[in-house]
């Protein structure tokens, strides 16, 4: 019943990737993106995306059910994306569709903001996927960031699939008052309005609560604290990043080549 | 030179900040170290408020207005840090999941000692010991909110017990738990203070098990303290103030009030447990041979039934994998009080929610009124099926108490403006909320919240009436004043189901009950039959309650039980009818 184990949530696979300093890994998906704003042709960006699938399926041990069930609709808007390009970019026209003009220059844009979009997004579902957002948390601190910042980073994500929860419980119990299924537009805003209002005030009294009970678990009390689970950085941990950083030079180079 | 004390509570009365009387009043109190104390009191009588005077939370951190001295383990409260009376007195709360601050089990309870800086070989010893402690080493790696609501509980006071308090202050903590998990919450309690820990136990329910164990007895009413002292003299002196009150008492006490009482005997001795009730009851010469309900049973069921929904190998499996049901059947017939019990997970909302439409259909066959569940649509389902949501606030959808009950006239077609009105007015007369009619729901009680909830269902007049919890937060009188609205609508045609754990209110107004364990029925029949199943019981987590204990050692020491006793006061009247048969045939 709970809505945490859905396709998009850190599992622990004990794989490659899980084991990654949580920090590597967060400056790896703006490697990815930096190169990704750099490429002029979309081949770099089919390689990268290949790559990270198999990077995500293998080292990463990421079912692909779980891969391409998460990302359809990132898929789906990637392809309107592309589509909305080829007709939209000025440039030479290549051919007519009724009174829609595709252009050249459309044409090699379409699929570069496809390939932008499917990859970095690819690239933080990786993130997510592998990483235990504690983890995450940990590393942000010991990279300097105030404790107590990292925390309530982390109890805002904490809290994200509780109040998924409380809205589909106030869902519910909403829709069998009755009258939902004949009324009126200015109805089903008022029934919003109190959705909101609901998980509102129900949020803002459990923060409350939550503020207090953490303050009297010595939550602040001292400038740090200490890690039962401690994440450790290793310097082999940087080959991912270097690996990507090569692959993306090579690929840059490669292009620079043949397209000057 | 008198005993040294633990706590001692000085005359404190305290306002919160958003109000202007007091919420507590020039309470004085001890509590000794090393002992239980149980703390009762009505809904409204400041008993959580109290729960936030050891840790610091009041005067540091709730604001608010707080007089006199609260002296913890030598240190006033007002003179010392929060973070230094953590590791003096830890107070559970009565949700503890809104304490919960990490993922994973095994992180909740390294949080505390992590902010205290302690050592990590120190704190993973702490995390084992009472992973160990609180039988919750199978789950140590689960996230928090896929526990269950005894685990959720035992996690709370793991989390407390991290900070190695010397006491611990619990507010409610067996409020929304089934016979079993209750009872395994109080055995920890038990080993708490045998480990040297000081127990405050707030509570409204006052069970034998934890009575015969506890050291003092403190009694909080409109924010006074009524009475402390040892368990024995607070319930002799006040026993009959305590039920007056709305306070459950065990039922062996019940009968013991009801003796003393009404057949005037005096008795300097209130029995508790089972055999100090049946001495007792030798000694006054009251215990006849046979127990027989004067009036005869009327317990007969009508012979023919209809069923208004019936199941065939119902299954239900969430998109996650868990399967909630697994193939069961049943039937749900007019004018019946259907319980559906068992421990939490079994799958009593699951169930629910597939009968009101807010599941979809999986596998099996599920008839609702004739037609199959599928073609419903959950609208016009709701106008034949209610469902009270166990949080009523999630049900609210208007700014008054009044407009809640008018809305759900308007949305069955209901506009008469005149008509409206005196519907309105007659259930918010029937559950005494009259003088709320213009407060904003969530500005209700909780109590209140649960009784605009059932009104709001009630006024449309279903056939069939679930209620998840009827009777979750509310006070014994209102309980009876809830169950009465439910038996004359019940006696109107309408089917009642109650979804619970509360085996009293099974045992008094369940004509049927059906028990789930791990998605499936395990038991389906008479009430009384279930207490005698002791395998069925052991499954679905469940107890006897302390009356069917008590018939069950009668019958043991040769006593007969002719007719149903589903109550107390039966047990009482039969007493009685037995005293009044001899007398007359002497």
């Amino acid at each position: 019943m709970s809505t945490s184990e859905h396709s998009l949530a850190f599992v622990e696979r004990s794989s490659l990737l899980n084991r990654l300093y949580p920090l590597v890994k967060l400056a790896w998906v703006f490697t990815v993106a930096v190169g990704l704003f750099i490429y002029r042709t979309p081949l770099p960006g089919a390689v990268m995306f290949v790559v990270l699938l198999a990077l995500a399926m293998i080292a990463g041990r990421i079912p692909l059910r779980q891969i391409l069930g998460s990302i359809q609709t990132i898929f789906l808007l990637g392809l309107l994306l592309m589509v909305f390009h080829f007709f939209a970019d000025p440039g030479r026209p290549v051919f007519n569709l009724g009174p829609l003009v595709v252009t050249d220059t459309g044409l090699l844009q379409g699929p570069i903001f496809f390939f932008r979009l499917s990859v970095v997004v690819l690239a933080s579902f990786i993130l997510i996927w592998t990483t235990d957002t504690r983890d995450l948390m940990v590393s942000l601190a010991k990279a300097g960031l105030p404790y107590r910042l990292a925390f309530a980073v982390f109890l805002a994500l904490r809290f994200l699939p509780l109040i998924q929860r409380e809205v589909d419980a106030v869902r519910s119990a909403h829709s069998i008052r009755g009258r939902a299924a004949n009324s009126g537009l200015g109805h089903r805003i008022k029934l919003w309005q109190r959705y909101i209002f609901t998980v509102l005030v129900n949020g803002l009294r459990k923060a409350e609560t939550t503020a207090t009970s953490l303050e009297c678990r010595g939550f602040g009390s001292q400038p740090t604290r200490t890690y039962l689970k401690d994440v450790h950085f290793k310097a082999a941990d940087l080959l991912l990043l270097l690996i990507t950083v090569a692959v993306s030079a090579g690929l840059i180079l490669v292009e620079r080549a043949y397209w000057p | 030179m008198p005993e040294e004390m633990f706590v001692q509570v000085e005359n404190v009365s305290y306002t919160h900040w958003n109000q202007d009387t007091p919420t507590l009043k020039e309470v004085t109190l001890d509590i000794r170290p090393c002992t239980i104390n149980v703390l009762v009191g009505p809904g409204g009588s400041g008993k959580s408020t109290l729960c936030s005077l050891f840790n610091g939370e009041i005067p540091h951190l709730l604001g608010g207005k707080m007089e006199g001295r609260v002296v913890v383990d030598g240190l006033d409260t007002r003179e010392t840090a929060v973070r230094h009376l953590a590791e003096r007195a830890g107070h559970m709360l009565q949700d503890p999941e809104t304490m919960f601050a990490t993922l994973y089990v095994e992180d909740e309870i390294a949080f505390g000692p992590e902010n205290l800086c302690l050592e990590v070989g120190e704190i993973r010893q702490r995390v084992e010991r009472l992973l160990e402690e609180i039988q919750l080493m199978p789950q140590r790696s689960n996230l928090v909110w896929n526990l269950s609501g005894g685990q959720i509980q035992k996690l709370g006071l793991a989390t407390i017990l991290a900070m190695n308090p010397r006491m611990v202050v619990l507010d409610e903590p067996t409020a929304n738990l089934d016979p079993q998990a209750t009872r395994q919450v109080y055995e920890l309690v038990l080993k708490l203070r045998a480990q040297g820990i000081t127990v405050l136990l707030v509570t409204r329910e006052l069970d034998d098990f934890l009575l015969a164990s506890a050291d003092q007895l403190l009694v909080l009413k409109e924010g006074r303290l009524l009475a402390a002292g040892p368990v024995q003299a607070v319930l002799d002196l006040h026993g009959s103030e305590l039920d007056q009150m709305g306070i459950w008492l065990p039922e062996t006490v019940e009968i013991g009030l009801s003796v003393v009482e009404r057949l005037g005997l005096q008795s300097a001795r209130l029995p508790i447990s089972v055999d100090e009730t049946l001495s007792f009851l030798g000694s006054q010469r009251l215990l006849p041979a046979e127990l027989e309900n004067p009036a005869g049973d009327h317990t007969s069921q009508p012979e023919e039934r209809q069923a208004l929904v019936s199941g065939r190998e119902l299954s239900y499996t969430y998109p996650n994998g868990y399967t909630a049901l697994k193939g069961i059947s049943f039937e749900i017939y007019a004018g019946e009080m259907l319980a559906i019990v068992g421990r939490n997970g079994a799958g009593k909302s699951t169930l629910a929610r597939l009968l009101t439409g807010l599941l979809k259909m999986q596998t099996g066959a599920l008839d609702l009124f004739g037609k199959p569940a599928r073609s419903w649509k959950v609208e016009q389902l709701a106008e034949r099926i209610s469902l009270v949501f166990q949080n009523p606030e999630h049900q609210f959808l208007t700014d008054t108490a009044y407009d809640e009950i008018a809305y759900s006239l308007l949305a069955r077609g209901i506009d008469d403006e005149v008509q409206v009105r005196a519907l309105v007015d007659e259930w918010l007369e029937r559950l005494q909320l009259t003088p709320f009619a213009s407060t904003h729901p969530f500005a209700l009680s909780a109590g209140m919240k649960r009784r605009l909830g059932v009104a709001t269902m009630l006024v449309c007049h279903p056939q069939v009436l679930l209620v998840d919890e009827p009777t979750y937060g509310q006070d014994k009188e209102m309980t009876r004043t809830l169950m009465a609205i439910m038996e004359e609508i019940r006696a109107q045609g309408v089917s009642v189901v109650m979804i619970t754990h509360d085996m009293r209110l099974v045992q008094e107004y369940a004509q049927r009950v059906l028990v789930m364990a791990d998605g499936q029925i395990i038991y389906t029949g008479d009430p009384s039959a279930l207490f005698g199943s002791a395998d069925v019981l052991r499954s679905a987590n469940l107890r006897p309650t302390l009356l069917q204990e008590l018939l069950a050692a009668y019958e043991a020491s040769g006593g007969r039980v002719v007719s149903a006793v589903r109550t107390p006061m039966d047990f009482f009247n039969m007493l009685d009818f037995s005293r009044w048969k001899s007398s007359d045939v002497n």
